[in-house]
C-alpha cells in the first residue's frame, strides 16, 4: 500500500492553507448557522406577539365570558331554544354540530329530508 | 365545488427550489419529491394546513384562491347580500400588512374597510366562537355527567373530549385515527356556526331572503377554504359559508382598492350576530378555546361567579401542556370534580395523546388541539414574515 505511506508528512506551507480552510468553513458556516438560528428565534417571536395582543385585546373588553354575550343570549332567547337559554337545544343541535368520517355520507341524507319536511 | 376537496388547497409552484426545507415541517409527510426534485404534496395526506406555505424560503407554495371567482363576483352582483366574518388572529395581523407590528389590534379599521369593499354587513367570527363555547361546553359537562353515570345523559359520548374548531386537525383524525372520532365535540367550528346562522336566525332578523344571501369568512387559515366547501355543511338549507380568503388575501383586497388602511376612522361590527367577548378574541391562540370554555363551563358547574377570568396554566407555547382545574359541582352537592385537560398545538404531537385515549389510559377530560405551532395567530393564511429568512 504504498500510496498511502509515500507522503505521510507536509510542509508548513501546507499545514497552514490546511488549516486556513478550516478556519475559513468554519467561520463561514457559523454565520449560516447564526442567521438560521435568528430567522428561527424570530420567526417565535411575532408568533409571540400576535397572541399577546389577543390576551391585551381580552383584558379590555367589559364581557369576558362567552356565555353573557348579550347577542349570545339573544340568539337562544329569539331562535335556538325560544323563551329561554337551552343550549344544546333541538334546533341548536340541527343547526350547530355535525357529524364526521364515515357518518357523513348519511348525515347529508338526513340533512336532506330535513330541509324536504321543512 | 367538489374541484376544491379533490384537488386540495395547498400547491407547489415552478418556483419550487427541491431544498427539503417544507418535508420537515409538514406534521402528516404529505410533500413528496427528492432533494434537488420540485416538489408535490399528496392530496390524500395534506390537511390543508399551509405552515409550509409560509415557511417556504422561495414563496412557491401556492393556496387556491376564491376571491376572483367567488368573492368578487358576489360583491359585483347586486342580487347577493353579502355578509362577512373575521376569526379572532386576523385582527392582530392584519396590520402587518400595513407596517403595524406584530399583535397590533387593528380590527374597528378592518371592520371600516370590509364595508369600503362593498359588503353589506360586518359581523365577526367571535360571535360563533361564543357560540361554539356555550354548545361545546354544555357537550363537554354532557359527557361528564355520562362517564358519571348520572341519568339521563346516555346518549353522550366518551371522555376525553377532544376540540372540534381546527378542520386541519379533524382531517387528520378523519384520515389517520377513525377509532378517535367519537371523542371529537360534535359542535361545528366557529366559522362553520356563523354560515348556519348567517342564512336563518339573520336572515330572519333582517327580513331577507335566504338564498339571496352569500357568506364570506375572512380566516387566518388555508384548510377553512377546505372546511366550507365540505358537502355536509347545509344545515341552514344552503351551502352554509360560500368562500373563504386568508388574511394575506383581505390584505392585497384592500390595497388593490386603494384603500389607506391605516388612516380609515374605527367602526364597529353590525348587530345580532357581531358582538364579541374577551373568551371569543383567545380562540386565536393555543390554550383559547379550553380558557373560554373553562370560564363558561366553570360558571355552569358551579352555579358561582368567576372573579378572576384568567387561566394562565393554559398559557404558553409548549407543544403539548397539561393541568387541572378544580371545580365545585352544584348538581351534585358541591363536590368537587378536578377536570384534568390537555393542550396540543402542532399535530405532530397529538399521536402519543391519540394512542393513549384509545388505549384507554388517558386521564384527561378536555384536549384542545390546534394544528399550527402557536394557535390561529400563526395560521397557514397568516402574513408571511420574509424579514426572518
Amino acid at each position: 500500500m504504498s500510496i498511502f505511506t509515500e507522503k505521510v508528512g507536509m510542509t508548513r506551507r501546507q499545514f497552514l492553507k490546511g488549516t486556513g480552510m478550516l478556519a475559513v468553513v468554519a467561520i463561514v458556516s457559523g454565520v449560516f448557522a447564526k442567521i438560521g438560528f435568528d430567522a428561527f428565534a424570530a420567526s417565535d417571536e411575532y408568533i409571540a406577539q400576535r397572541a399577546a395582543g389577543l390576551y391585551t385585546l381580552d383584558e379590555q373588553m367589559t364581557i369576558r365570558k362567552s356565555h353573557e354575550n348579550p347577542e349570545i343570549i339573544q340568539i337562544y332567547e329569539e331562535f335556538l331554544s325560544p323563551g329561554e337559554q337551552k343550549y344544546l337545544s333541538e334546533k341548536a343541535h340541527h343547526l350547530l354540530h355535525t357529524k364526521y368520517g364515515k357518518d357523513i355520507p348519511s348525515f347529508i341524507d338526513e340533512l336532506k329530508q330535513h330541509q324536504d319536511v321543512a | 365545488m367538489s374541484t376544491l376537496l379533490s384537488d386540495g388547497v395547498i400547491h407547489v409552484s415552478d418556483k419550487c427550489k427541491a431544498c427539503d426545507h417544507c418535508t420537515s415541517i409538514c406534521p402528516t409527510h404529505a410533500i413528496k419529491g427528492r432533494l434537488g426534485e420540485k416538489h408535490h404534496i399528496e392530496v390524500r395526506k395534506c390537511i390543508n394546513c399551509g405552515q409550509c406555505l409560509i415557511n417556504c424560503p422561495f414563496g412557491a407554495i401556492d393556496d387556491v384562491s376564491m376571491v376572483d371567482e367567488r368573492i368578487i363576483k358576489a360583491l359585483k352582483d347586486p342580487s347577493k347580500f353579502v355578509v362577512v366574518q373575521e376569526a379572532p388572529a386576523v385582527r392582530v395581523a392584519l396590520g402587518e400588512e400595513f407596517g403595524q407590528a406584530p399583535g397590533t389590534n387593528v380590527k374597528h379599521k378592518m371592520y371600516a374597510a370590509l364595508r369600503r369593499l362593498g359588503f353589506d354587513k360586518v359581523y365577526d367570527t367571535e360571535f360563533t366562537a361564543d357560540l361554539t363555547i356555550t354548545e361545546e361546553g354544555t357537550e363537554l359537562i354532557c359527557r361528564v355527567f355520562n362517564d358519571l353515570g348520572v341519568p339521563g345523559y346516555e346518549a353522550f359520548g366518551p371522555l376525553p373530549q377532544f376540540t372540534s374548531c381546527c378542520p386541519a386537525w379533524v382531517k387528520y383524525a378523519e384520515d389517520k385515527y377513525p377509532q378517535v372520532l367519537p371523542h371529537i365535540s360534535t359542535a361545528k367550528s366557529p366559522q362553520q356556526m356563523f354560515g348556519a346562522v348567517s342564512k336563518t336566525y339573520l336572515a330572519e332578523k333582517l327580513g331577507i331572503d335566504p338564498a339571496s344571501i352569500y357568506s364570506v369568512s375572512v380566516m387566518p387559515c388555508t384548510a377553512k377554504k377546505y372546511e366550507c366547501d365540505r358537502p355536509e355543511f347545509i344545515a341552514s338549507g344552503f351551502k352554509d359559508v360560500d368562500a373563504v380568503m386568508t388574511t394575506r388575501e383581505l390584505a392585497q383586497m384592500i390595497k388593490a382598492a386603494g384603500i389607506d388602511f391605516m388612516s380609515l376612522e374605527d367602526e364597529q361590527a353590525d348587530r345580532f350576530i357581531g358582538a364579541s367577548t374577551g373568551a371569543a378574541t383567545i380562540f386565536g391562540a393555543t390554550g383559547g378555546v379550553m380558557e373560554a370554555a373553562l370560564r363558561t363551563a366553570y360558571e355552569v358547574l358551579s352555579g358561582e361567579t368567576l372573579d378572576k377570568v384568567d387561566f394562565k396554566a393554559v398559557r404558553g407555547f409548549k407543544p403539548v401542556r397539561e393541568a387541572t382545574v378544580e371545580i365545585p359541582v352544584k348538581a351534585l352537592g358541591g363536590k368537587v370534580l378536578p377536570v384534568n385537560i390537555c393542550i396540543v398545538t402542532g399535530t405532530k404531537y397529538v399521536d402519543d395523546v391519540i394512542e393513549d385515549v384509545l388505549a384507554g389510559r388517558s386521564q384527561y377530560h378536555f384536549i384542545e388541539v390546534m394544528n399550527c405551532p402557536g394557535g390561529c395567530v400563526n395560521g397557514g393564511g397568516q402574513p408571511i414574515r420574509r424579514d426572518t429568512y
